[in-house]
């Protein structure tokens, strides 16, 4: 395991910029916990808030309607819309589950979304987005052999919703919060074929 | 939280006709429990209580007061709970909420209506007695906060012991001897979902649930029932959980006076 | 509170009643991480005291029109538990007290998070004295210090607290609940170690300018070992995990 780096800690003497790195009379610390990227100067988190990303798939649940702009709820302090045009007319009911693209973000928390996607009955679950990328895997090897396992339909929405339909949901839901509890561990992908294969 | 509430609750629902739960468990079956008492040093009395990932803390205060006038040969009880902001995203800060004064009034008449805690024990001398204050603390919530505070509670009174007395005053760090405890209560809290119900439910079940039903019981008799929420319940639906309650109790007692 | 006509000797052949030196520390411990719905949280034992720290957020701010559209905004609450303290049963819910400690509590972290990366919105902390021996302050702040950086907000430093106080002639570390009722002063500080400022500061009593420089220089110190007890507790959520693994 690599060595921690904690918030405040000194990285450069001198102005750097890198991710998770702030400059302070130039010098540069460390703005989280986490450790250094061995493939550049940053500092990789070990936990952290959400930060949207354009073209980046989201999931959130349709929480308003007002002349076709539907606000969608994506477990974050950002709001996020989906405007429908003259051309363009969705028909979402409030509480849907959709999948959308992130189009546009205006001033730091609005998030425009396009795209969007009803993803119709099963249910949602909310996991740090931190630890979205591990649930993936390299070549989503990780989400797949969840989903194979347990022959569930699984969508991951990089916000840190993610929507489980059919098969053993019960089984998808506790292997994928195992997956955030243990996302650090090495050896996650061998406990979670286990747990998944066993039944 | 918000709007992923109103999915969750779909999908519990529409799981009711599966007989299994979110978390894989039948509509009978309770999470785990375990129980930790004597964590405070200050408090005369503490005991932590975790159901699944729902944690109460229960502390015990005594102090040296005045008994009631009805009953000047005894000391007095009094409960309250705090659903703590730091439990959950949806408690907020203020003053406390009418389901933490409900949680609060409905451990306390399952306690009192046992006759758990001997009252005569309490008095110490004309126009003194003790004051057991017991303070329910929710640190995490996930659900079925009735049954975790009601073990919270009792399992706090079980460790507690009674500061001496002397020339007028107590003497805290001189904690002389055990509460006297004549009887234990434990209870079940069981939540109708799309007309099934559920034992020990979640936090997603109870907010998916129609209604709520609390059975408090020593055994024998039962001691004290609450329903909450907007629904109903059949009379047959309350005998079976009045049935339940019964049937759990030695189970519980055994665990709670294991860890007193 | 307490009546100074009956106070203790405090030094007894020049060491603390509790049997420690001036600049001793009372032991510390943290355990990161330990409530499930929290972003971050922590819970600290010093000495006697005994603190649960939570961080939730970033929220959506509430009520909205207290939203800050160039930043995120700060709630925070300390609250001292009824039956926290040795003597008698409290009232729950803030006091006079209480709200004040909230609010310098909250006014050390408007320095030290990243703010501006959310606006209009919220961020959440709260402090629980679960068992209060003097110094909660201090105790509630170095908690909440821990909590936030397992909350992965971003921020500039990892915080403590900590109090000095005097007691006759003699500057003394970390005083307890029985110091703090008797003693001459006493000056609770909250620091950024990295460039050692200074973001909490009270204090009451008597300090020439002398002692001033030699409380701070007392905290500084004390500073070094409380942010290794902090670092530790953040290290160990994740060595904790690596650990069990390799048993099975």
């Amino acid at each position: 395991m690599q060595e921690i780096v904690y918030p405040g800690d000194l990285i450069a003497d001198t102005q750097i910029r890198a991710p998770n790195v702030y400059v302070e009379n130039g010098k540069s610390y460390s703005m989280v916990l986490g450790f250094k990227d061995s493939s550049g100067s940053g500092i990789i988190p070990f936990e952290g808030g959400w930060v949207p990303k354009i073209e980046e798939t989201v999931i959130g649940i349709i929480s308003s309607e007002r002349n076709n702009v539907y606000e969608v709820d994506l477990g974050s302090h950002h709001r996020a819309l989906i405007i429908g045009g003259k051309y363009e007319r969705f028909s979402f009911q409030i509480g849907d589950v959709v999948e959308a693209t992130v189009k546009d973000i205006e001033d730091g928390r609005t998030i425009i979304l396009s795209y969007p996607n009803a993803l119709k009955e099963g249910t949602v679950i909310s996991i740090k987005p931190s630890k979205i990328p591990r649930l993936i895997g390299k070549n989503n090897t990780m989400i797949n052999q969840i989903s194979q396992g347990t022959s569930s339909k699984i969508s991951v929405g990089m916000n840190g919703m993610v929507w489980i339909r059919d098969g053993n949901v019960a089984l998808a839901t506790a292997a994928i919060l195992r997956v955030e509890e243990e996302a650090h561990v090495p050896g996650l992908t061998g406990r979670i074929k286990e747990m998944v294969e066993k039944r | 939280m918000g709007a992923i509430n109103m999915v969750k609750t779909a999908y519990i629902k529409q799981l009711m006709s599966t007989n299994i739960r979110e978390d894989g468990r039948g509509f009978n079956d309770s999470r785990e429990i375990k129980i930790t008492t004597g964590i405070l040093q200050n408090a005369e009395g503490s005991a932590q209580v975790d159901i699944g990932s729902t944690r109460v803390l229960a502390g015990v205060k005594l102090d040296i007061g005045e008994p009631m006038d009805d009953t000047p040969n005894e000391g007095t009880l009094a409960m309250s709970a705090d659903l703590l902001p730091l439990a959950s995203a949806d408690f907020e800060m203020g003053p406390p909420s009418p389901e933490a004064i409900e949680l609060a009034r409905v451990v306390d008449r399952g306690i009192r209506a046992g006759k758990c805690v001997n009252m005569e024990s309490l008095f110490i001398e004309e126009g003194k007695a003790w004051n057991v204050f017991v303070d329910i603390y929710v640190l995490n919530y996930d659900g079925n906060l009735f049954d975790a505070s009601e073990i919270a509670a009792m399992s706090a009174l079980l460790n507690t012991k009674v500061p001496e007395y002397a020339d007028g005053k107590e003497l805290r760090d001189k904690r002389i001897k055990a509460l006297k405890i004549d009887n234990v209560v434990t209870s079940v809290t069981v939540a109708k979902v799309a007309d099934k119900i559920l034992l020990d439910p979640n936090g997603d079940e109870e907010e998916a649930a129609d209604a709520r039903l609390t059975i408090a019981t020593d055994g024998k008799f039962i001691r004290a029932m609450q329903k909450g929420l907007g629904g109903s319940f059949t009379q047959k639906e309350i005998l079976d959980a009045a049935d339940a309650a019964l049937n759990r109790h030695n189970k519980l007692k055994q665990v709670i006076e294991k860890t007193r | 509170m307490a009546s100074k006509a009956n106070k203790p000797e405090l030094i007894v052949n020049g060491r603390r009643l509790d049997g420690r030196d001036f600049n001793q520390l009372r032991p510390i411990k943290i355990e990161a991480n330990v409530l499930k719905n929290a972003t971050g949280s922590a819970y600290l034992e010093w000495g006697n005291n005994k603190v649960l720290a939570a961080v939730y957020g970033p929220v959506e701010a509430q009520p909205k029109h207290m939203a800050d559209p160039s930043k995120a905004i700060i709630k925070c609450r300390y609250s001292m538990a009824p039956f926290s303290s040795l003597s008698e049963h409290n009232r729950s819910g803030p006091n006079r007290r209480a709200t004040e400690i909230s609010k310098v509590t909250k006014e050390v972290f408007e320095k030290v998070l990243m703010l501006n990366e959310f606006p209009g919105s919220q961020i959440n902390i709260f402090i629980e004295i679960l068992q209060s021996d003097g110094g909660t302050r201090a105790a509630g702040i170095t908690a909440a210090s821990v909590a936030l950086a397992s909350s992965g907000l971003h921020m500039k430093d990892l915080v403590y607290a900590v109090s000095v106080g005097k007691i006759g002639e003699h500057l003394v570390l970390d005083l307890d609940m029985i110091e703090d009722n008797y003693s001459d002063s006493d000056m609770p500080m909250a620091i950024s170690p990295r460039n050692g400022e200074i973001l909490l500061l009270q204090m009451d009593g008597e300090y020439t300018k002398e002692e001033l420089e030699g409380a701070f220089k007392m905290a500084a110190e004390a500073g070094k070992e409380i942010g290794a007890v902090q670092r530790n507790a953040l290290k160990r959520v994740y060595e904790n995990v690596v650990s069990k693994y390799n048993g099975e």
